[in-house]
């Protein structure tokens, strides 16, 4: 009996110790936040009040050419894999955020208050997004989300975010039942079967390939668009054979057994369903027995990572992207020689996603002149924001439709194809 | 399929290098080091943290394997030899090796960062036709390598004097203390050996696959410790034989049912053969005292 | 050492003398809790302790009183986790059956698992154990038709009580949790104090004497792992329908080695500590999110400084308290 006793003061303290840590913890936000709240409505209205003076403001802020911003700040969040083995894409999202805050900030804020960037780290792992959601949810002080990083992390810590009306814009999520999960759900990505369907392109119409293996990663990701792929396939008739479609798992690096099947199939061409991180060691294995396999990838693969772990061996590999650094549009050489400059390496596909989901909800509530989430949301569904991956609209549901280019590897660099 | 063969034997090869760590450090301590699998990732990042110097990659290699040679010392009089002379529990050590993996790990992602990075290929000299087979100079040289190494560490275990000390704090420590043997030392130079060969593991398998990561020690660590006890854990040549079995069956489940299912191929074999043979293939029967 | 002692027998005495007014504190506090005001992060948290501590409690029965170490209980936890949100989202299961279904799986896998022990021991049985948990995982991910792949199973309902949906706004989880872990609770200090408990400790502190004592190793070692496999995977199957979502990644080799610092670090063989150990491992992450990239360092030091200088636990001490026989004995002693 003794021991039920200990144990139940062992819970006691325990308890007592969580809630006070709780209520703690509760002490110094619950101000803040409320504070933040009567601010927002009061800013708000004053807003609304002074819209006359609002706008003569921005225009002297423009006349100037920047002044500073002051008042309470605006939070984005942005939560993704900061440590762990994805953190380099989470890194990279919040590199983006705080460049465009920066931005703003130079321009004279958002609404004429600094815009703050606060980073989550859901190490990638679906239970701490769902933690992380909820401590989002509950401080309440956030004027949205950007992130999550893969789609089964995004689909947990969606519904939470939808109940709570805090708007998520992933850059990433490919899931097609991902940005259905509700209004306040977007993505600024596009869906796997668009993807798959500019991958295969490359391969049929491009390339004029025929016998097709494809590897794919074994991942929520991996899975699904190794099934739409296969599919897709199907669709094309007789003229297209998938020869081999076989899954390897992510953590191992030696794929040849994968690929001496995809090889005794008389494969000619080989759809990478996966990361940079797959394609390269792909490519190197595959060359390293049979020298004149066409490798195609996905969007992922344009990262400067690619070259430097695939080496030779990536040179002549396709792929289809939303997002082309070299490309001579001012804007966009502007972002990449700032991002280049800021961050010492120019910013990937998923990355610039980010930059521009930041800026599109930064304009969203400049335009709406609050923070309101629910006026917010109702105006992105509204916008055309022309960022630097191209021109950007969601549709009825959160989905985005962009353009694909065509991108290939040509002496060490990416290339657009032709 | 010929092919599919020499592929898992490579991979066996490479188990087994890592292995071998296991294996000596638990037929001396009766201790499952998990810190191993990241000694392993350690050494393959300080290989290519030298070889950033620019003095090749030999040099580089050597001054890594003495590095990671000297953090198993170091692993073993910080945290384990303390422990040992407290007399704790075994699990207390079982749970330190744990801690110290995942310090060693984050260290790792923390400086290297967690992406995959390359690293200069060793012994690429293209690859040679047989028939339909294409076998690669790489594959070769790695089999040569790891044997030239087991064959050197056999010689060291069986022919010096510092292996005679080894295999006497093996067979009961207390009286190797008492017949003169500086335990101490030998468990120093065993946890050194493991480092040594753990590194050499690291940068033949970053050679050879041309990519490392902080997190890479986590899987071969998992697998070679199952190839260690597999073949018989404490014994050498058990090693190498466990690490082919594993290395070839995975390649033939890889063959035969698809590549996701050879993460466990490793476990259900040695499941088996533990009910089996419960020593595994080489272990010598242990004695329990009443 | 001395003055220590005495402060632990004082505690212990104390404790041991106002235990209904302390049993009455914590049943208050915790049932008192949500409605403290507590926002639904801290709710969340609070579900998440109470998880881990069923985990460690299931564990414990296993580690700390049969001396096993099992390195695969994230395969008893997937088990549950899955059996359970299948049942629910494909045959549409009642949440109370289909937990009690998983239980029922769980121990055909403990009596699996529990048969290598005839014939293995010390670490060769802890990589047996850890060999389960990474088989468990890639069935999971293979068996497409049945567990989705890698895809997960989702969206999982919630568990119903009188028609009414348990979520987290309304507390419902929350009780659901108490109720659980009281229940896990119960019945481990009911084991531990049976003949069954004093045949576990029997076993964990020489074997070969307990055999000599006519004690069934097997059949005991066997029940060991069964009893441990059903709690973890009763409070698995529970926290299945909290997270919605679950794919084979979220039962990996460190949710293992989570549960299992959970046990060492409270302190093995106790109840007491694994409520401790389950509040630090679980609050400690969430606290130092601010440490970033240094958390599992600072997380991996921990464990070793434990190890060094407190390796039965911060709560795994030796009661000081005399034992006390019960009526019965007592009045057969004393004639």
């Amino acid at each position: 009996m003794k021991k039920v006793v200990a144990v139940l003061m062992a819970m006691a303290l325990s308890m007592a110790a969580l809630a006070g840590c709780g209520s703690g913890k509760d002490e110094t936000k619950a101000p803040e936040t409320k504070a933040d709240a009567a601010e927002t409505k009061a800013d708000a209205a004053e807003t609304k009040a002074d819209a006359a003076e609002t706008k003569a403001d921005a225009a002297e802020t423009k006349a100037e050419g920047g002044s500073e911003p002051s008042g309470d700040p605006i939070y984005i969040a942005v939560a993704g894999p900061m440590t762990g083995d994805n953190e380099n894409y989470g890194k990279g999202f919040y590199n983006a955020a705080t460049m465009m805050a920066e931005e703003w900030n130079a321009k004279g804020g958002c609404m004429g208050r600094p815009v703050e960037i606060v980073q989550y780290d859901d190490k990638n792992s679906p239970e701490e997004a769902a933690s992380i959601a909820q401590k989002i949810a509950s401080d309440g002080n956030v004027a949205g989300v950007i992130g999550h990083f893969a789609s089964g992390v995004c689909m947990v810590a969606a519904p939470t975010y939808q109940e709570n009306k805090i708007i998520e814009i992933s850059p990433s999520s490919s899931h097609p039942d991902y940005s259905g999960i509700g209004e306040y759900i977007f993505r600024n990505n596009t869906v796997i079967r668009t993807e798959a369907g500019a991958a295969l392109d490359i391969a049929v119409n491009d390339l004029g390939k025929t016998k097709i293996g494809v590897i794919s990663i074994m991942t929520d990701w991996g899975t699904s668009t190794g099934a739409i792929v296969e599919e897709l396939i199907a669709e094309m008739g007789d003229k297209v054979e998938l020869v081999a479609h076989e899954e390897v798992e992510e953590s191992s690096d030696d794929y040849s057994p994968a690929i001496t099947k995809l090889n005794d199939a008389g494969a000619e061409v080989c759809v990478c369903v996966g990361m940079y991180s797959l394609d390269g060691p792909v490519a190197k294995q595959y060359k390293a027995i049979n020298p004149d396999i066409q490798i195609i990838g996905f969007s992922n693969a344009y990262d400067e990572q690619l070259l430097e772990l695939g080496g030779e061996a990536v040179e002549g590999m396709c792929f289809p992207v939303l997002f082309y650094s070299g490309s001579d549009d001012p804007a966009i050489k502007n972002y990449v020689d700032g991002y280049t400059e800021k961050f010492g390496g120019a910013p990937s596909a998923l990355t610039s996603q980010a930059y521009d989901s930041v800026g599109m909800l930064l304009t969203a509530i400049e335009e709406c002149g609050t923070t309101d989430s629910e006026t917010v949301m109702k105006k992105l569904y509204e916008i055309t924001y022309p960022g630097v991956t191209g021109e950007t609209k969601f549709d009825e549901i959160g989905d985005v439709q962009k353009e694909f280019v065509k991108m290939t590897v040509k002496d060490g660099a990416f290339v657009p194809m032709n | 399929m010929i092919v599919q063969l020499f592929n898992g034997l490579t991979l066996g090869m490479a188990y087994a290098l890592i292995a071998v760590g296991y294996s000596m450090v638990f037929g001396i301590l009766r201790l499952v080091n998990f810190s191993h699998g990241s000694v392993y990732a350690f050494g393959a990042h300080a290989a290519l943290l030298f070889v950033g110097f620019q003095f090749g990659l030999l040099p580089a290699a050597i001054l890594s394997l003495l590095l990671t040679g000297v953090l198993g010392v170091l692993i073993d009089k910080t945290a384990l030899e303390p422990l040992r002379k407290k007399g704790s529990v075994p699990v207390a050590s079982l749970i330190t090796t744990i801690g110290i993996s995942n310090i060693i790990q984050n260290l790792l992602t923390v400086y290297f960062g967690s992406e995959r990075k390359s690293f200069p290929a060793v012994f690429d000299f293209g690859s040679f036709k047989i028939g339909d087979i294409t076998i690669t100079s790489k594959q070769i040289c790695m089999c040569l390598v790891s044997l030239v190494l087991m064959a050197i560490l056999v010689i060291i275990v069986q022919k010096t004097k510092v292996g005679l000390a080894m295999r006497a704090t093996e067979q009961n420590s207390k009286a190797a203390n008492m017949m003169g043997v500086n335990v101490n030392f030998v468990i120093s130079f065993t946890f050194f050996i493991a480092g040594v060969s753990a590194s050499i593991a690291g940068v033949l398998i970053g050679g050879y696959y041309e990519v490392v990561y902080p997190t890479m020690g986590f899987m071969a660590g998992l697998k070679a410790f199952a190839a260690a006890v597999l073949g018989g854990i404490g014994s050498l040549p058990g090693a190498i034989v466990g690490g082919l079995v594993i290395g070839i069956s995975e390649s033939m489940a890889a063959t035969f049912l698809g590549s996701t299912w050879r993460d466990c191929m490793a476990f259900v074999i040695l499941i088996i053969v533990l009910l089996v043979k419960p020593n595994g293939l080489f272990g010598k029967k242990g004695i329990v005292k009443v | 050492m001395k003055e220590k002692r005495t402060f632990i027998y004082n505690l212990e005495y104390y404790v041991g003398k106002f235990k209904f007014p302390l049993l009455l504190i914590c049943a208050v506090v915790l049932i008192g809790l949500p409605f403290l005001g507590t926002s639904q992060y801290i709710m969340n948290l609070a579900i998440k302790i109470g998880v881990y501590a069923m985990f460690g409690l299931g564990l414990n029965l296993l580690v700390g009183y049969v001396g096993l170490i099992s390195l695969g209980h994230a395969g008893f936890v997937a088990i549950g986790a899955y059996t359970c949100s299948l049942l629910l989202l494909k045959a549409g299961m009642n949440f109370w059956l289909a937990l009690l279904l998983s239980a029922v799986v769980a121990a055909l896998f403990g009596i699996l698992l529990g048969l290598p022990t005839l014939r293995l021991s010390g670490s060769y049985l802890s990589i047996v154990t850890l060999g389960f948990g990474e088989i468990v995982k890639t069935i999971l991910k293979n068996w497409k038709s049945v567990t989705g792949g890698t895809l997960g199973v989702k969206p999982i309902p919630k568990p119903t009580l009188f028609g009414t949906s348990m979520t987290l706004a309304n507390n419902g989880l929350y009780f659901i949790m108490l109720f659980l872990l009281v229940l896990v609770t119960l019945f481990c200090i009911v084991v531990v104090k049976s003949k069954t408990g004093r045949a576990f400790l029997a076993i964990k502190t020489d074997e070969t004497a307990a055999v000599m004592m006519g004690i069934n190793v097997t059949y005991y070692k066997v029940l060991a792992f069964v009893l441990s496999g059903v709690i973890c995977a009763v409070a698995g199957g529970y926290y299945a329908t909290t997270m919605g979502y679950i794919d084979p990644n979220s039962f990996t080799f460190d949710t293992s080695t989570t549960i299992l610092s959970i046990v060492i670090l409270g302190g093995m063989g106790t109840t007491r500590g694994i409520f401790l150990g389950s509040l630090i491992l679980i609050v400690f992450p969430e606290l130092s999110r601010a440490l970033m990239d240094y958390r599992f360092v600072v997380y991996g030091v921990i464990l070793v400084l434990m190890m060094r200088f407190r390796p039965q636990g911060i709560l795994g001490w030796k009661s000081q308290v005399p034992y006390k026989l019960s009526k019965r004995v007592k009045k057969e002693v004393e004639g």
